[in-house]
Parts: C-alpha cells; structure tokens; sequence
C-alpha cells in the first residue's frame, strides 16, 4: 500500500439483514492532504460506510485500510491515529466539557502541557472556554458539537472522519472549523467528511464521492466531477442517469 | 388514560418486540438467555411463596396466609415503586418529545404510573398465585374465594404503589428547587427508604411480644393486630378468609380513589417539575488551567464515578449497600456489636462469638448486593460510539470498569469489617483475615458483576432503569449472588462452632479469591470476543 494513502475503502458492502445492501461495492480513496467530500441523498449509504471505517459497525464484506492497518484486523492501530465526529454527538452528559477533553486526552495520552495548549487553542477558537467547566448536560446541540470537534483535534489525528459536521453549528463556529480543516490538511491529515451542503463541499473539498443506494455512482477530483459546471449541478445530473 | 402511549411505551421496551423484529441472531440468543435468567428467578420466587404457604398450613395457621401474602405484595410493590418513580414518572430521556405531542398531563402521568404497575405486576402474581395453590391445599376454600383471591391480587399493590409514588413526587418536588438536586434526590429518597424500614421494624417490634405464643393461641388475634397496622390486608384477609364483601368493595374503591387523588395532585404541577428537573444551571465562568494527567483505566474509572454522581436513580441504586454498611459500622460504635446482635435477632441467644466467623458475609450482603459493573457496561447506551471509536481496548474498558467498582466498595467494606470486628473484640489476626476475606468478597462481586454486565449488555435501553433495576445483567448478578450470601451466612455461623475460626476465614480466602480469578479470566475472554 502506498504510503500517502491514509483511508482506502475496498469494495466494503454492508446489509442489515435485509435483501437490500445498505452499501454494496463501496470503494475509495483517501490520501494524506485530501479534503474528501461524501455526498449522496439521506440513506444513500453515508453514514454506515463512516461508521464502518471508524470500527463503529462491523462488516464482513470488503477490507478497509487506515494507514495502511485494517480495520478488520489491527482496529487498535486504525484508531491510534483517526478522530470521528459523528452527526449528532452523545457525549458523556455528566461530565463537564473539560472533564469530557481530559478523558480523550488521557486515552491517547497527551501531556499536561500539551493539552493544555490544545484545549486552549480551540476552545478559543470555538469561543466555548466559558463552558469547559459546566456539565455537558447544559449544553446546547451545537456546544456538543463544538466539543466533540474538539476532541477529535485535540490528539491531532492523521485521520479525520466526520458526519454531516456543519449541522448545528453558528456561521461562525461553521467558518472556523473550515479553516482547521485546511490548515490540518495543510499540515498533512487527511480529511473524510459526508454533507449535505453542496456549495460548502465544493469550495472546501478537493476531492467528492456520490453515493446513491449504497453504490459510488462517482467519484474523483472536484475538476473530473463537475467539469466546469456546480457541483449542486454535477450532482443532479449524475443522480437522475442512475 | 391513554392506550397509545401505553401500548407504545410496553412495546418500545418490550423485549418480546426486539426479540421478534430484529433480525441479530446474537440479540436474539441474548434475550433468550435473558428469558432463562428470569424463568429461574420466578420459579425461585413461586417456590419459595408456595413452600411458605405449605409450612402455615402444616402447622394449622393456612388462615394467615392471605394476611402473609398482602403484607408482602405490598411490600414488594412500595419498595419497587420508589427507587423507579424518578425515572419513570419524573426526568425520563422522552420527556420533551411526550410532551411536545397531544397528550394531557394527567394521562401522561397515568399512562406512567399504569406502565410501573403492569410492569411488576408478574412479581405480584408469581407470590399471589403459588400462595394461592398453597391455601387451596389446607384451608377450607370456596370458588368465591378464589376468585376473589385473583381479582383482589390486582388492587392490593396500588395503594402501596401510589404512596409510593406520592413519596417520589414529595422527593423530586423538594428537590427540583436544588441546583445539586441529583445529590438532594439521593439523599431525600435514601431518608424515605429508611423511615420505610425504621417503620417496618417498628411493626416488628410490635408483634415480636408473644408473636409465636400468641400465633399459636389464637390466629384471629394475630390477623386482626396486623389488620389494624395495615388495613387493605385486613380488608384482603377478611375477603378470602370470610368472604367479606364489604372489605374487598373497600380495598377496591380505597385504592381506586386514592389513586384518582394522587395523579389529580402530581398531574398539576407535572410540568413543572419536570421542567426544572430537566434544566441544567450553568456558571459559563471557566478558567483554562494545567489539566491533570491520568492513565487510561483511570480515566475510565474516573468516567465511571461521574457517571454514577450524574444520575440520582443508578447513585440510589449503586449505593444502597454501602450507605448500609457505612450505617452498620457506624452503629457498631454506638450500640457496639452485641447490641447490633441483639438488635437483629430480637434477643434470641445468638452470641457475638457465634456470629463473628460470618462478619464479612454480613457486610458483603449488604454491599454485594449491588455492582456497578453489572449494569455499566450497558450504561454505555448511546455514547458506546465514544468508545468503540477511540482506542481503547475493551479489556482496558472493562478494566477501568471494575477498578471502579473496587474504588467504591473497598472502603465500606473494610470500614464495617472492622468497626465489628473491633467492637466484637476480635483479636488482631481475625479481624486483618476478615478484612481481607472482604475485599476478595469485593473483587468476586466485582468481577462476577462485570461477567453478568458484558454478557447481558444490553446498549437500546430508553430508560436508564431499564439497565440499572431491571436489566437482565442485574437479576442474574443479583438473585444467585445474596441466595449464596445468606446460606453462607448460616454456614458461617454453623461451621464456627465446631471448626476453628481462622481456618474457616482462610480457606474462604482462598475460594473466593479463586472465584475472583475465574470471573476476572472470563471477563477478559469475553471481551476478546
């Protein structure tokens, strides 16, 4: 496996027990610097495919790589070196946010100084550091999200996989995490994300799989996708031919 | 009352429903395995209630039988209605979304309070029922007589169940004017548990005079003193024993109107309540600072104990037994051990020798009787992604699980071990062997706990009491383990007059350590798996 590839996704399928796959075939790329956007309608197939990659669901049916580990296989591996958001965080209600921050901390095991200097960072940057010391039981949908997102930075992933990330956060909240991302993929992470928004995915991603009842129907750079058109266009277009 | 939400609440924690729509053949075995765990505890309870009906009957008193069984179907039903009124009835997870939808107050609370009761009601009838057989057997019976037994079975734990629930809603009432109201519910709830029991000794006392004299002389006398401190039994007894109709008109139309007053009271300022149990208070003044750094099964440990601080309905749970034993000790050092001896048993001859190779079992009833690694595994519910995504190794998971629960119950154990020990006047090498007997009591506890809770997980749960009171996990930890407790108790007791103390003390060192060991191995097996 070539060393730059950070996510390889490998003809996975996944059923629940249904006739139907909820993915079938699934097969894709992530390599270290990607902004890879995940697209498709609601049930297409997004969130089962991030949560096997993540070793949330298990899977029999195709092989998927984080870093050249399989997740089958070497899942302690994969999950050293990714951070997952998912699209509506439950977190630990009962701890405090700062509590929640030191129990990811402790688990990949940050240094005080370290943390400290992490936390610090992006609480600022999410402007939530008031709130560290209150019980995530007070928080509102978007303060969870705010600090599930900084959990997942504050390890400094290779990886960073997250579901539909924009729902729920404020504009600004939502343009901050946009600047991370590219800063992060700036400084080597790759970065797997499904979404709704059309218009952010095409100018944050360099990268875009469309998934429709669990197939890839396309997928590439965002210049072989759209070919000059928007990707909102790209995306009708390539759907109603399947 | 409102059937559809009635029926929508028996069917979404229904276990019958999961079983038969989903489609995990590893669910599926679960809740099999599930069902066995609680046919065995039913045949446990029916066997105990019919054979205890037996002995009445054997000795010529089957007419107290019907007395025996109210007193205890009320019991059962006051003691199960307070510790899951707050939960069920008050800050439940679906609170916002029953309330956003087309339903009254009133029928919400009823639709709750009729869940609670049907939900125990095959508690109620597995004691009814084989008490029933019981009396068919020896007393001079009537088909009136059975069918009232039958229709009166239904009515006779709702006056308990309402008072208890009137209790419940006191307690969350006081305590949603608290910012620590999880704290302040603990506490409240503990202090009416233990003004139930302080009362429930009371009503001992007062029968402990000549009882067994008494009882003998003349049971009329007998059932009509317990009448008088419970008055539906009488009601209850005077129907089967008499066929008094008037007396179960009474119990029907007292706890049908009783229960009418109740919801009216709770139902005004159900909304309320609730939503100042559901708001959370936030001070937003938080000061970045050097974080303190701990190890992996540390920071789960420490996960754990905030977990249990987060939620008055598993911290009530979890920590009865050591508040118990905590209570034990202390009392230890006001009345001293012959006093707690005497206390107990009522001034039968029992001496303080005699009881003291079973000191470790004694404590170990009370704290054995709950561990938080039965039910947090499943605890986990939705926030099971946090750690199935991060790296940690379920061993280490479970790991911290357990070091938790040690955390918790170390202390009490050792605490009560030698306040008895040292107010039993027990020589120094006893009381360090009883003390480590009790924390090889606490590993098994823990780790048989954990074997239950990882083996019964069950993570789809809508209501944490579903876990945490009724869970599989639980039963399966708990019924075995305090049926073993007290026969060791006696044993204990037994073995010591005729075997030396301290050898006694050592090899059940040994055997619960081993037990310990096989219970750690299999957890750790199960969570290769």
């Amino acid at each position: 496996m070539e060393q730059n590839k950070v996510l390889e996704i490998r003809h996975f399928s996944k059923s629940y027990g249904g006739a139907v796959k909820a993915c079938d075939d699934v097969s894709l790329c992530v390599e270290s610097g990607d902004i890879y956007g995940f697209i498709g309608h609601n049930g297409a197939g997004k969130s089962t495919t991030i949560r096997a990659a993540v070793g949330v669901l298990d899977f029999t049916e195709g092989d998927i790589y984080i870093n050249g580990h399989s997740v089958k296989d070497e899942p302690m591996d994969c999950k050293r070196v990714t951070a997952y958001i998912p699209d509506n965080p439950d977190l630990y209600e009962n701890l405090t946010g700062i509590q929640y921050l030191n129990f990811i901390a402790d688990v990949f095991g940050i240094g005080a100084g370290d943390r400290e200097a992490r936390v610090k960072k992006y609480a600022e940057a999410f402007e939530i550091t008031d709130a560290l010391g209150d019980a995530i039981n007070s928080y509102s949908h978007g303060m969870k999200q705010k600090l599930a997102i900084i959990s997942a930075l504050i390890h400094e992933p290779k990886l960073l996989v997250l579901d539909e990330p924009f729902v729920g956060l404020d504009p600004k909240a939502t343009f901050t995490l946009k600047e991370i991302m590219h800063e992060m993929c700036e400084n080597g992470t790759a970065i797997f994300f499904s979404t709704h928004v059309l218009d952010v995915a095409e100018k944050l991603c360099n990268k875009v799989a469309i998934i429709q009842k669990g197939h890839i129907i396309a997928a590439g750079t965002m210049e072989e996708l759209t070919e000059g058109h928007s990707l909102e266009e790209a995306f009708l277009e390539v759907v109603s031919h399947e | 009352m409102n059937n559809i939400l009635l029926k929508n609440m028996l069917l979404s924690t229904s276990q019958l429903n999961i079983f038969r729509t989903t489609k995990d053949e590893k669910k599926k075995r679960k809740i099999e395995g599930a069902w066995v765990g609680m046919t065995v505890i039913y045949l446990m309870i029916i066997v105990y209630s019919f054979l205890s009906c037996i002995g009445f009957g054997g000795i010529g008193l089957i007419d107290i039988a019907p007395m025996i069984c109210a007193m205890t179907i009320s019991g059962l039903a006051f003691i199960f209605t307070i510790f899951r009124t707050n939960g069920y009835l008050f800050n439940f997870k679906e609170y916002d979304m029953i309330m956003s939808l087309p339903f009254g107050e009133m029928e919400v609370v009823v639709s709750r309070f009729v869940y609670m009761y049907i939900k125990c009601l095959p508690w109620y009838l597995s004691v009814s029922l084989s008490m029933l057989v019981g009396y068919i057997i020896y007393a001079e019976f009537s088909l009136i007589s059975i069918v009232m037994w039958i229709v009166l079975t239904i009515f006779v734990p709702l006056i308990p169940m309402v008072v208890a629930t009137f209790l419940g809603f006191c307690v969350a009432k006081i305590s949603s004017g608290f910012k620590k109201r999880n704290i302040i519910t603990t506490v409240l709830t503990f202090v009416v548990v233990a003004g139930s029991f302080g009362l429930n000794y009371a009503i001992n006392k007062l029968f402990s005079d000549g009882m067994v004299r008494q009882t003998l002389e003349n049971i009329y006398a007998v059932n009509e003193k317990m009448g008088q401190v419970y008055i539906p039994a009488k009601w209850f007894a005077d129907a089967i024993n008499n066929g008094n109709i008037v007396g179960a008109l009474l119990l029907i139309g007292s706890s049908s109107a009783l229960f009418v007053i109740v919801v009216y009271v709770i139902g005004k300022s159900y909304r309320k309540i609730n939503s100042m149990l559901k708001s959370h208070a936030a001070s937003g003044n938080y000061k970045m600072s050097r974080q303190k750094t701990r190890s992996v099964v540390q920071s789960i440990a420490y996960k754990e104990f905030r977990r249990l601080l987060g939620s008055s309905n598993y911290l009530v749970n979890a920590t009865v037994g050591e508040l118990l034993s905590l209570a034990l000790g202390i009392a230890a050092w006001v009345i001293g051990f012959d006093g707690i001896i005497k206390f107990i048993t009522n001034g039968a001859p029992v001496t303080t020798q005699m009881v003291a190779p079973s000191i470790p079992f004694i404590v170990y009833f009370l704290i054995g009787m709950v561990a938080t690694t039965a039910c947090s595994p499943s605890l986990e519910g939705k926030n099971y992604w946090i750690v199935q995504s991060l790296p940690i190794d379920k061993k280490v998971l479970y790991k911290g699980k357990m070091l938790f629960n040690m955390y918790l119950t170390v202390p009490f154990m050792t605490f009560a071990i030698l306040s008895l020990c040292i107010t039993g006047h027990m020589n120094v090498l006893n009381t360090v062997l009883d003390v480590i007997l009790g924390i090889a009591l606490c590993a098994f506890s823990t780790t048989w706990g954990c074997v239950c809770g990882v083996k019964h997980m069950r993570l789809d749960w809508e209501n944490e009491i579903e876990v945490i009171k009724q869970g599989a996990a639980v039963m399966v930890y708990l019924f075995p383990n305090m049926i073993v407790t007290m026969i060791l108790v006696v044993v204990m007791v037994l073995l010591g007059l005729v075997v030396n103390h301290l050898l006694i003390t050592v090899v059940c060192i040994l055997v619960v350590t081993l037990l310990a060991v096989l219970c750690y191995w299999r957890v750790m097996k199960l969570a290769e798996e």
